[in-house]
């Protein structure tokens, strides 16, 4: 099981029609989305999002698109269509889905993208790093890689951040291709998980970000557990201490090339080290991996999760110290808190929003339902891995342990989808096509046992169907934020004004977080929103007066900021009114000291003379 | 240099010649492309050739994840030594390819 795949014999020989043919399909698709997304109007009023305003063309693209993936992974008696058409599909799937949003506007989504440029700004304007800024100095590894990749390219900031999504699920793919590699040697499973993978991939973490970067490295640590440093496991003789201790230490390596193994653990370790200083969350994700894994008896190097908890650890306490010292890990842990924060306080807002929200939820449930039926499946025929399972589920024991900003669950989602995917495409391929390639012999046909072609016809019918649906599904889910998380060039344009406006030192307050600011000038002004300042009552009476004194006593002012994403942010989270908003702007701007320095359709600017 | 393997040879030149060519500035466009290669590519490709890896998937996986690791790393230690610049981490990863040539090229010659 833990062998690479031996290359198709796809790989050799003529092209067929039909490889030209989904081929041909894969461009008349990508020609129909990314002119369909091309013609959205900025901004997008719609509580739905993106998935509201798209044109019918993108939905026939997406509709021809699955439809030429299933042709093509049906194949034929040889297998599925050749690789480069498989990695052509794949590619025009990441365009569609991840770049559908670029294709609209030349601004990235979101607000945090822009706050990753500002901090590696920062740190190449400082040249050093000063772990009492915030929580990003103490796990600057994805920043310094920034810093250093823009100055030295010259690329434009906000150019990679608009494709950061394409280029981050171009490195999981192919990182998740080598992984599906070694957990199965059935082609037409391995690009169905890269598919569904896809199009399970709601969560938007792919944006330009330290997450992004880990969970690639994460993979390829998984990768190398899965290949390199595989191991055999002993047979298990029971729970008795001495039998335990004799299948802990019987385990024998996959790989039998001694320096082949030892070369893969050095990088395994370099990637650890990386990752615990990149991100907070990742390196806890990858060390649960890997305990469960070595546990399983199926990683030659026993001794690793101790290894990766000293790096960790001594990670925690000298360069992350500074921000652990305020931020006790495990202050808000539980499962009732992780619940309400990750579960219940997202389910709220205006109707469009909540069915965003349950769109992203029946999503993953549809998602984790295949998986448990393809496990099932597996099981009843006596090859379901183990290490799939694992790495599945594992995920799962961090949501209660952390808040993590209510963002837990989508993390969790996140790093148990490829192999989510990988086990829904169990149930979601018809028996005969994964039959030849688990056994290791020449290749069928993918037609039913009987000879007939009836049902076959109907499972890839069935098949082109759920994906298009998950594909509507992922739309919707990842796109739902649309309407506050895709800036106008005014929003763009007022925040520009506003930073101008500022004098050093002083602070800039917006409404609500999504804001495209602090891309520049990072360190130069604190930056705040009203929701922070007022804890998330935003009513007039209360908000109004905390935020004035604020301003107003901010040493240099302030600048205050009211934008249409911000506002459409509140509004649809259900945090405040339309009229709310307008009242409160209203309010602060007849305050003596609060002068209108900015405006345009789409923001006001406020200067608060202290 | 009896012994030594082209490709070797070829990866040591190019990463002396890439990094000379990127610190003195190229229009925009190559510029990106050159500091990518001499960035992560080379490094990458010059590390990974010590794994003894058969696969070219998990090869092509190695010299991306190896290239990024090593210029994180180097990029972030430069930042806490308060060296940092971008063109010392492009002469730093120029240096750790030659280095990596180096041996490869001392292993291949004993070999």
């Amino acid at each position: 099981m833990t062998d690479t795949l031996v290359a198709s014999s796809r790989t050799v020989g003529r092209w067929k029609a039909r490889d030209v043919w989904c081929a041909v399909a894969g461009i008349v698709s990508l020609a129909l989305t990314v002119g369909a997304a091309s013609t959205v109007s900025v901004p997008v009023n719609s509580d739905l999002g993106l998935v509201a305003v798209l044109p019918y063309p993108f939905w026939v693209g997406v509709l021809i698109l699955n439809v030429a993936f299933v042709v093509a992974l049906r194949g034929d008696a040889a297998g599925p269509a050749r690789r480069p058409v498989m990695i052509w599909l794949i590619a025009v799937l990441v365009l569609m889905l991840f770049g559908t949003a670029a294709f609209a506007t030349d601004i990235p989504r979101g607000e945090i993208a822009f706050r990753h440029i500002g901090i590696a700004d920062a740190l190449s304007r400082t040249h050093g790093i000063d772990p009492s800024i915030d929580g990003y100095f103490n796990w600057p590894g994805f920043f310094a890689l920034l810093a250093t990749v823009l100055q030295a390219t010259g690329l434009d900031p906000v150019s990679l951040a608009l494709w950061a999504p394409v280029f981050n699920m171009g490195l999981w793919l192919i990182a998740l291709a080598v992984v599906t590699g070694y957990l199965t040697r059935d082609p037409r499973r391995r690009w169905l998980a890269l598919w569904l993978f896809c199009l399970g991939n709601w969560q938007d973490q792919d944006y330009l970000s330290p997450q992004a970067f880990g969970f690639f490295l994460h993979l390829v640590v998984i990768a190398l557990l899965l290949g390199p440093l595989a191991a055999r496991a002993p047979q298990f003789r029971g729970f008795r201490p001495a039998d335990l201790a004799a299948w802990w230490r019987g385990r024998s390596p996959a790989e039998p090339r001694p320096g082949y193994r030892v070369g893969a653990l050095v990088i395994a370790l370099l990637l650890i080290v990386v990752i615990s200083a990149s991100h907070q969350l990742t390196p806890f994700m990858l060390l649960i991996a890997i305990t469960a894994l070595t546990l399983s008896g199926r990683v030659w190097p026993n001794r690793l999760p101790l290894i990766t908890i000293v790096v960790l650890t001594v990670w925690l306490a000298y360069p992350a110290s500074a921000y652990l010292s305020g931020h006790p890990p495990l202050a808000d842990a539980g499962l009732e808190a992780a619940t309400a924060a990750n579960v219940l306080e997202r389910v709220r807002g205006a109707d469009g929003h909540v069915l965003v929200v349950q769109v992203r939820a029946i999503l993953t449930l549809v998602l984790w339902g295949l998986a448990a039926a393809g496990a099932v499946r597996d099981w009843r025929r006596g090859r379901l891995d183990i290490r799939v399972v694992l790495l599945a589920v594992t995920p799962l024991l961090l949501f209660p342990a952390q808040v993590y900003g209510g963002e837990m669950l989508i993390r969790v989602s996140l790093f148990a989808l490829p192999f989510i995917a990988l086990q829904a495409g169990s149930i979601l391929l018809p028996a005969d096509g994964s039959k030849p390639a688990l056994d290791g012999s020449k290749r069928r046909s993918y037609h039913a046992a009987d000879g007939s072609k009836r049902r076959p016809y109907l499972a890839a019918g069935g098949l082109a169907l759920a994906c298009t649906l998950l594909a509507v599904m992922t739309v919707t889910g990842r796109f739902g934020n649309a309407r506050y998380d895709v800036f106008t060039d005014d929003e763009m344009a007022a925040v520009t004004a506003a930073q101008r406006l500022a004098p050093t030192g002083s602070a800039l307050i917006s409404a609500a977080h999504p804001t495209p600011w602090r891309s520049q000038g990072y360190l130069e002004h604190r930056y705040r929103t009203m929701d922070d300042l007022c804890r998330s009552d935003l009513s007039t009476a209360k908000c109004g007066p905390v935020v004035y004194e604020y301003a107003r006593h901010s040493p240099g002012g302030a600048v205050v900021l009211f934008t249409r994403s911000s506002e459409a942010s509140l509004v649809l989270q259900g945090f405040t009114s339309e009229a709310g908003f307008a009242e409160l702007e209203k309010w602060l701007s007849t305050h003596i000291g609060v002068e209108l320095v900015y405006s345009n359709a789409d923001a006001r600017a406020y200067r608060v003379t202290p | 240099m009896n012994g030594v393997s082209r490709p070797t040879l070829a990866l040591g030149i190019s990463a002396v010649v890439l990094s000379l060519v990127t610190l003195l500035g190229l229009p925009t466009p190559l510029q990106a492309v050159a500091a990518a290669v001499i960035l992560v590519l080379l490094p990458g490709h010059a590390l990974a050739r010590f794994t003894q890896v058969s696969d070219v998937a998990l090869r092509a996986l190695l010299v991306l994840a190896l290239g990024l690791a090593v210029l994180t790393a180097v990029s972030m230690a430069m930042f806490y030594l308060a060296v940092w610049s971008w063109q010392a981490c492009v002469i730093t990863m120029g240096v750790i390819t030659v280095l990596a040539c180096l041996a490869r090229a001392r292993q291949e010659a004993t070999t």
